[in-house]
């Protein structure tokens, strides 16, 4: 966290520099951002280690024609990174498959147009020729069987009852399995980081809360302490607090939310009106703390928005132990429960090695046994300050899951505890609402959301508005493992595991393919082309 | 005034669609069919598919990518029908009116009966629009 000290690399130089990079330990990829300087792309390779350590490279393209070798061989995770960067900027990234395709916007949007994210092109310019297109229906899709006799194509989606959130999967099944899923996603794709260059720093935070009306604090907590990093602010201690303890409650909420409906999915309908029934309190908590029960915008540039009475933090306490009873009995009770282990062990399961290439994040990532938790390896905020346990299970799968996330439950009302018992006294409001201009310079910062590793970059020039913001969410990391695992799963089990890593497609909006099947010597792209009746356009 | 739906309210089936939104009205929308304001006790359910649904409630500003689907569900629901835009996104496209890929609110796409505001709306503001469909006593006005 803190400002952006870069290593610039040249086009020759990148995978060999990246090599030596993750040899000596940054194997983790954050992002890659693409920031238009004007005539040329910077695109910062943003890398970390297990242990927390960051690491940008800096790379310079000429706008335009601008070419650069694909690194998803070396890290499966930047596939979708890279295409997310191709779309926005137009750079292309030579080896990686998905080029021929869009990801976040809508397939029909001609390769020729301008890139969205360049500094030149206006909003209102790419939304008028948005709206001359027509590309929005659902693909046809023709059941026929495209691979052998047996194998059928099973659209499912955008809009289907087993989906909180549009998506659309194509499944190619052979009976009750799986062979292979085409994910189109990109439905909820709505044009922040372009919105938020025209905004002001203060009007940005109500805009990042809005990214995902989950995990809203942390969005607006990752880029204000981006922010306050370039002002060279330091929030006062008493603010640094009430801004982990409600980050804490939105954990706590977030984990109950998910818990229902992986219950819901599991035709376990009972434990989601009950884990629901439970939430509630939590729901109270924060809208009595903050005024809002989901979009709190409590955290500021320099404290937060209002503060919160002793008492008052000591009334949650009391009540969030009656929470913590309740769901130490919950988990007692599922967890034990034969019928719950039968239909979540072993299903999607994935090892340490794999949800490592993914650059896996949360509670994913320390399912499989990494114990990569942003609050212990490069704590932020008052983590520093309290004691707690991460926990850690030896394999990824839907049990483990569940069960890592009913710990964190239990955890963060533990850290609730602690920090409301050491918190100072003081004033953490500020005096007046930040209004001023940012100096120049880059920072980055990054929470564990409760889904995980939440990045922000943000690119300040001296003006009132950010010149680039980017963000990555914790889903667009993990997607990426969860479609490799629908892959030989069952149909049944599909909800339950693209449930179970906790996605969030309105914060991520992106588009998948499942590489080849050790089924299939088919090129993927015949088996688009028999799978769309020849429009292989629609997928890579 | 809210549109009667005949005989139907008396079981008002719900289809929720997800225009585009950001996750805190459709969290807050599912929210206000668990056990703490619990509306099944008026017959009110949400189904899966917009042929058995009464009630589409809409969350989210539109974007461009679902306008054409968000047509296609509504002309699903059968007659009577009725429309309610749950949230401020939906209602004029709120926060994302500004943003490329989106088009604005529910209305711009479909005919829109009750506009619910709010970001996000609270649960109980559902409620009480669905009583008053139901066509219960909310403080004492019919």
């Amino acid at each position: 966290m803190g400002k952006l000290s870069k290593r610039v690399t040249t086009l020759e130089e990148l995978t060999r520099e990246l090599k030596a990079a993750i040899e000596s330990g940054f194997n983790h990829l954050m992002a890659i951002t693409c920031v238009d300087l004007g005539g040329e792309l910077e695109l910062i390779y943003s890398l970390s280690s297990l242990d927390g350590r960051p690491l940008h490279l800096s790379l310079k393209v000429p706008q335009g024609s601008a070419k650069v070798s694909s690194i998803a061989a070396l890290m499966p995770a930047a596939s979708f990174y890279e295409r997310e960067v191709h779309d926005l900027f137009g750079v292309h990234f030579e080896g990686n498959e998905g080029m021929g395709s869009r990801f976040l916007l809508p397939q029909c949007y001609p390769e020729e147009a301008p890139p969205p994210l360049l500094k030149s092109v206006d909003s209102a310019q790419v939304r008028e020729l948005l709206s001359t297109l027509r590309c929005a229906s659902p693909l046809p899709i023709h059941l026929e069987a495209p691979l052998s006799p047996e194998s059928v194509v099973v659209p499912f989606g955008p809009y289907h009852p087993a989906l909180k959130e549009p998506e659309h999967i194509s499944l190619v099944v052979e009976g009750e399995r799986i062979r292979k899923a085409f994910i189109k996603i990109g439905y909820v794709h709505r044009g922040i980081e372009k919105a938020a260059e025209a905004r002001s720093f203060l009007r940005d935070i109500y805009l990042f809360e809005r990214v995902c009306g989950i995990c809203s604090t942390h969005h607006a907590w990752t880029f204000v302490e981006a922010v306050e990093s370039l002002l060279g602010l330091q929030p006062p201690p008493r603010a640094v607090f009430l801004r982990a303890i409600v980050a804490e409650l939105e954990r706590i909420h977030s984990h109950a939310l998910w818990l229902g409906l992986v219950g819901y999915w599991m035709g376990f309908e009972s434990m989601f009106m009950w884990v629901w029934g439970l939430r509630e309190l939590v729901m109270d908590i924060l809208e009595e703390a903050t005024g809002n029960r989901v979009h709190k915008s409590f955290v500021t540039i320099g404290g937060v928005r209002r503060d919160i009475p002793d008492e008052k933090l000591r009334g949650y306490v009391e009540k969030l132990s009656q929470l913590r009873s309740s769901i130490a009995s919950l988990m007692e009770d599922i967890l034990s429960s034969e019928q719950f282990a039968s239909r979540t062990k072993g299903v999607g399961r994935y090892t340490l090695e794999q949800a490592r290439r993914f650059s896996a994040v949360g509670p994913v990532r320390r399912a499989a046994g990494d114990p990569y938790d942003i609050r212990k390896i490069e704590p932020y905020g008052a983590y520093d300050r309290v004691d707690f346990h991460v926990p850690v299970a030896s394999e990824g799968d839907v049990y483990n899951l569940v069960k890592i996330r009913l710990e964190e439950l239990l955890s963060s009302v533990d850290i609730i505890a602690q920090l409301v018992e050491k918190i100072p006294s003081g004033n953490p409001v500020p005096p007046r609402h930040f209004m001023g201009t940012v100096p120049e310079g880059e920072a980055y910062a990054r929470t564990e959301a409760p889904r995980g590793e939440l990045f922000y970059y943000v690119k300040a020039d001296n003006k009132h508005n950010p010149y680039r913001v980017k963000i990555r969410t914790p889903t667009l990391a993990n997607i990426q493992l969860a479609a490799s695992l629908l892959e030989g799963a069952l149909v049944s089990d599909l909800p339950l595991i693209v449930t179970s890593i906790d996605p969030c497609f309105s914060c991520m909006d992106r588009v998948t393919v499942l590489k080849d099947g050790e089924f299939f010597v088919l090129k993927l792209e015949d088996l688009v082309k028999l799978a769309r009746g020849g429009r292989s356009e629609c997928v890579h | 005034m809210i549109p009667r739906l005949g005989y139907r309210r008396r079981s008002i089936w719900l289809y929720h669609f997800n225009s585009g939104g950001c996750n805190g009205c459709d969290i807050e929308f599912v929210a206000a069919l668990t056990p703490r304001y619990d509306p099944e006790r008026l017959g009110v359910q949400l189904v899966p598919s917009p042929r058995h649904a009464d009630v589409l409630v809409v969350t989210g500003p539109v974007t461009s990518v679902v306008k054409d689907a968000l047509e296609e569900i509504y002309d699903q629901i059968p007659e009577p029908k009725l429309v309610i835009a749950f949230g401020t996104c939906a209602c004029s496209g709120g926060i994302f009116s500004e943003c490329y890929n989106t088009i604005g609110g529910a209305d711009h796409v479909i005919p829109v009966d009750v506009k619910i505001p709010g970001c996000p709306a609270r649960p109980s503001s559902l409620l009480r629009v669905l009583a008053e469909v139901y066509g219960v006593k909310v403080r004492g006005k019919a």
